[in-house]
């Protein structure tokens, strides 16, 4: 450590190349990051949202076929259920948007909130979902999207079903990474029969809330027996897996995100090596006094690697910094994205910051060793030579 | 001073009450102090003194590197001040060659692209550019060497490369200690060189050095100490001194004097 | 007013520090033409979908033709209309289509969704762009299915031949469609009433497609569709529907730019301190070309060019490495998939193109002119008498 005022002292000594260098690192890791958050959304969607006792029934044909409602009563009786919920993709297109922009869906009211204890909806606005029959809980990142509160009107306009709905907000989902908007079942139920229609027969997904985590892959089979052989069969998964199979086709995309974040650390690299390579070059002459005066190999070879270190750790740092300012502002501005979905999110999360650091760290390691061990191992007299 | 004493002739330089200062860090540095004097067309001519007595800044000054604080210089009747900046590199490419102790030469360009550099700034197409270029090079005795790179050529040689680039614009010479970094033999084929510069080619050469045996070879020698211009009996004083620490002795004085 | 030649050499008369620094752009030419190669793949495949000629017909307010429906009266009504161009047959050219997204399984465990097309033959009359290049179209009522250039081996069952379970049935594969590389490829085709049935679709319809008459006929049944007041029914033209498609990848453009500037600046930051170290290692030469008369402009110039010069060389390099990398991203994990958030996957094989790499091109030189600039300031702004070192 008392080395530390001159590693301090030989940074300040070419001001202008430690600020470019430094600079060069701090946005390179911003961009790291920035990437970083793509795949760090999926992961964050599937280990922190997708809960373990949280089960997903659906068609085996696929999700955009459906299963008779009547079929969740059924599955409420499993020996292992909790709770119970069939929901239904609404499609609703909010009016000034014209199209859908954020995920809808019918559910039932009264076992919802069973089934999705984790969403943290507080219980009187869960009671106010069941009391009022257009009662809509909407999670907060639309809520910020839109600027809505709670007890704002809004009209939904199906685009899959031949109603639209005028929706009154009464609950939020407290999480920003929310884009949910609930509404009732049998609303839904009604106005189709209020239309001349059968009425919501079906559903697409119904959601299973176990009450041991253990007992999942027992129920999920007896579930699946249970519709073997009728009109539709189903296929039961954890909600972890069904995640990671619905967003499991942007692997291509992801690969290709990675493999642009190591090009980008690849530069960094390179970059922080020119400098230090520079920086040594321009010193041999001080270098070969020092290691006269009688400075050892691996203070020198120490004094270096610490400089390296500590320019690509600062510059590493502010730039995880910057980061986190700058998804902050992203996420203000932006929402729930069709194309990229969860890797939209754009959220620093603690894994993400600790690549950012890591990184920087390993930069400062890779860069530097290579001209400070040669710097330091040069023979005093080969050195003096060269320079005097 | 011998010196031709039918010169009729307007002189080619006039340095007129010319004062240089500058700062350098914390000091204040008196470079020049009031210098004055008259330089003749188709002479061999030497700024001597020790370091710090200003003879390189007078050379600058009459190369138009550099501008004094206060006087003239006049250069075949062009006043320095009256030029810009930019007016000023312009001047300098037609009609002052430069030559430097470290020889300067462009390490990426050959020996023939070195020469033909200043020739870049005049109108001369590529083929003329190149043989004046080439001429120059056979001036010098480097006609067997046109294609090698500065890196490839002996000290001597590299200067000799550096007088060919200074004479292919036609221009008065100028020459900053261009022996200093050449040993004996190489100095004093270089000195004999610029002399034959001057009698041959009737070029104007302009040295500052401090190596004593470029007396042998001047027409006029100046001498300056601490930014000022030595005269009559000062200069003669000085002048001796440096032949005697040239260890050239009483025998060099005469051979000098005797010319 | 200093030959290139003077840049150029210098370039590479230090071929270890020119390679390091061309490196470092090098490496922000492959991710930017990456980046720009994969949505503009994306864009091609979505926005060659469109027909000039073609109508889609939907829902009002639906986005996409998986997410609405159209009732059969509703078809049986405007398929008559006026300025609908006909087949040798008489028989009007509008196409009934259902979309659904069943879930189809590849070879590696996966699971994606696949846009099944219900369609009737005359499908095919309507989708010029849409050939049949093996085997045949399929027979209707006899479960066979044609399936898209992009779909083939990707999934289990897709082969020529094969037997392809979906939803609730099994279809045999008679015929391989092509579609010039536009998202008709991504899909599967079957007969409509099967599909209907299979998806338990109470009304078999989900959209359909229109072929105009003639270019004029467009404009006219447009507003007829859309002001009959039976249906909420919306007709656009293709071409827009497809480039509505495309919008939400041009989200993505904004994502490539702010890479692009990130590491454009950071390169820049990287290139400028390689050039201060030139600059200050040859003052003295500098100094000799301003003594020797050359002007500021002239030496701002030389310094710039050999940033140019770095720039060129190290896009040649990305560029070169761009589309290698392409090629083996492209052997090694097939076609990319894209919005797996929507309920399609739409399957495109990463391309850089010469206009892509143009974009990377433009980044490139902006970073060595750029860069350059004020260490090229500098060296131009250095007085002759201190770059000469003298006292």
């Amino acid at each position: 450590m008392k080395y530390l005022g001159l590693v301090l002292a030989n940074l300040r000594r070419n001001k202008l190349r430690t600020v470019l260098t430094g600079g060069a690192i701090m946005l390179a890791v911003v961009l790291v990051c920035l990437l970083l958050t793509m795949p760090a959304g999926l992961d964050a969607l599937l280990n922190n949202i997708a809960n373990n006792t949280r089960i997903s029934v659906h068609n085996k044909g696929g999700v955009v076929y459906t299963m008779p409602y009547s079929f969740t009563r059924k599955v409420r009786q499993v020996d292992g259920v909790l709770a119970a919920t069939a929901t239904m993709w609404f499609g609703g297109a909010f009016e000034e948007d014209g199209r859908v922009s954020f995920p809808n869906f019918a559910v039932e009211a009264e076992y919802v909130g069973a089934v999705y204890p984790d969403y943290n909806i507080p219980a009187e606005q869960l009671a106010d979902f069941q009391r009022y029959r257009d009662g809509a809980i909407v999670g907060r990142q639309t809520m910020h999207k839109y600027n809505w509160k709670i007890g704002d009107r809004i009209t939904l306009r199906s685009t899959v079903w031949p109603v639209n709905l005028d929706l009154r907000i009464v609950g939020e989902m407290p999480s920003d990474r929310s884009p949910l908007l609930w509404l009732n079942w049998t609303y839904l139920d009604e106005s189709l029969k209020a239309h001349g229609y059968r009425g919501l027969g079906i559903a697409n997904v119904i959601w299973v809330r176990a009450r041991d985590p253990n007992r999942v892959n027992a129920i999920m089979r007896t579930i699946d027996d249970l519709s073997r052989n009728s009109d539709a069969e189903t296929a039961c998964e954890t909600e972890k897996s069904y995640f990671a199979n619905f967003f499991g086709s942007l692997q291509g995309f992801l690969t290709i995100v990675l493999i642009v974040t190591a090009l980008v650390a690849l530069c960094i690299v390179f970059i922080a090596a020119n400098t230090a390579s520079m920086g040594v070059r321009e010193r041999a002459r001080e270098l070969a006094v020092l290691k006269a005066i009688g400075f050892g190999r691996r203070v020198i070879f120490g004094t270096l690697l610490a400089e390296a270190i500590a320019l690509s750790t600062v510059a590493g740092s502010s730039g995880v910094m910057l980061a986190i300012g700058l998804t902050r502002v992203l996420k203000a501005s932006t929402g729930w994205n069709p194309a990229l979905g969860p890797l939209g999110s754009f959220m620093v999360t603690a894994p993400v910051i600790v690549q950012g650091l890591f990184l920087s760290l390993f930069v400062g390691m890779l860069a530097g060793v290579v001209p400070s061990f040669g710097a330091a191992r040069k023979p005093v007299v080969q050195t003096l030579h060269e320079v005097f | 001073m011998d010196s031709n004493p039918s010169r009729t002739d307007a002189p080619l330089i006039v340095i007129r009450n010319v004062s240089r200062r500058y700062v350098r860090g914390i000091d204040d540095v008196h470079a020049l102090e009031n210098v004055s004097l008259a330089l003749h067309a188709n002479r061999f001519i030497a700024f001597m003194g020790p370091s710090g007595s200003g003879k390189s800044t007078l050379l600058n000054l009459v190369s138009g590197i550099d501008r004094p604080n206060q006087g003239d210089v006049l250069v075949a009747g062009q006043r320095l001040n009256d030029l810009t900046e930019d007016e000023l590199a312009r001047w300098r490419a037609r009609h002052v060659g430069l030559i430097f102790q470290f020889f300067n030469l462009i390490p990426v360009l050959s020996a023939r692209d070195n020469v033909a550099l200043p020739l870049l700034l005049t109108h001369l197409d590529k083929a003329e550019r190149l043989r004046r270029a080439e001429t120059a090079l056979r001036i010098v005795g480097l006609e067997h060497r046109l294609d090698h790179f500065p890196r490839a050529l002996s000290g001597g040689e590299q200067q000799r490369v550096a007088i060919a680039r200074a004479i292919v614009t036609d221009p008065v010479i100028v020459a900053d200690e261009p022996t200093g970094d050449l040993d004996a033999r190489n100095a004093e084929d270089i000195l004999a060189l610029l002399r034959q510069l001057k009698h041959d080619f009737g070029k104007t050469v302009v040295m500052v050095t401090h190596d004593p045996r470029a007396l042998r070879f001047v027409d006029e020698a100046y001498h300056l100490d601490k930014g000022l211009l030595l005269e009559g009996e000062e200069a003669a004083r000085a002048e001796a001194a440096i032949m005697m620490a040239a260890g050239g002795g009483v025998a060099a004085a005469g051979a000098r004097l005797g010319r | 007013m200093l030959p290139v030649s003077y840049s150029v050499r210098n370039v590479v008369a230090r071929p270890g520090r020119s390679l390091m620094s061309a490196s470092v752009i090098a490496l922000v030419v492959i991710a930017c033409s990456l980046f720009l190669g994969l949505i503009a793949s994306l864009k091609r495949t979505v926005s060659s979908s469109g027909d000039p000629m073609n109508l889609v017909v939907m829902r009002k307010g639906s986005e996409n033709d998986g997410a609405s429906w159209l009732p059969l009266a509703a078809f049986q009504a405007i398929r008559f209309f006026d300025g609908i161009a006909r087949d040798a047959a008489d028989q009007p050219l509008a196409s009934p289509e259902l979309v659904v997204q069943p879930f189809f399984h590849t070879h590696a465990g996966g699971r994606e969704n696949v846009l099944v097309r219900g369609v009737e033959p005359v499908a095919l009359a309507v989708h010029n762009i849409v050939k049949i290049t093996e085997g045949r179209m399929f027979t209707p009522s006899t479960h066979e299915a044609v399936v898209g250039r992009g779909v083939v081996g990707r999934y289990v069952g897709t082969t020529l031949g094969s037997d392809l379970a979906f939803g609730h049935g099994t279809w045999k594969v008679v015929g391989i469609l092509d579609a010039d590389g536009s998202s008709f490829e991504s899909e599967v085709w079957i007969d409509v009433r099967e599909l209907a049935y299979d998806a338990r679709r109470p009304s078999p319809y989900s959209g359909a497609r229109l072929r105009a008459a003639s270019a004029a006929d467009l404009e006219p049944l447009m507003r007829r569709i859309d002001a009959d007041p039976r249906y909420a029914l919306h007709a656009q033209r293709e071409t827009e529907y497809y480039a509505k498609q495309s919008e939400s990848a041009d989200s993505l453009y904004i994502l490539v730019i702010g890479i692009a500037v990130l590491a454009g600046i950071g390169a820049g930051f990287g290139a400028s301190n390689t050039m201060y170290a030139a600059v200050q290692a040859r003052t003295a030469e500098i100094g000799t070309l301003r003594a020797l008369g050359f002007s500021r402009a002239a030496i701002l110039t030389a310094f710039e060019l050999e940033a140019l010069a770095l720039s060129a060389v190290g896009f040649a390099i990305g560029a070169a490495s761009a589309v290698g990398l392409s090629r083996l991203i492209g052997y090694l994990l097939g076609g990319i998939a894209f919005g797996a958030a929507t309920s399609t996957t739409n399957v495109i094989m990463l391309k850089v193109t010469t206009s892509d790499l143009l974009g990377a091109l433009v980044l490139a030189l902006a970073i060595g002119i750029c860069g350059g600039l004020a260490p090229a300031w500098r060296a131009a702004h250095l007085r002759p008498i201190d770059a000469l070192h003298k006292a």
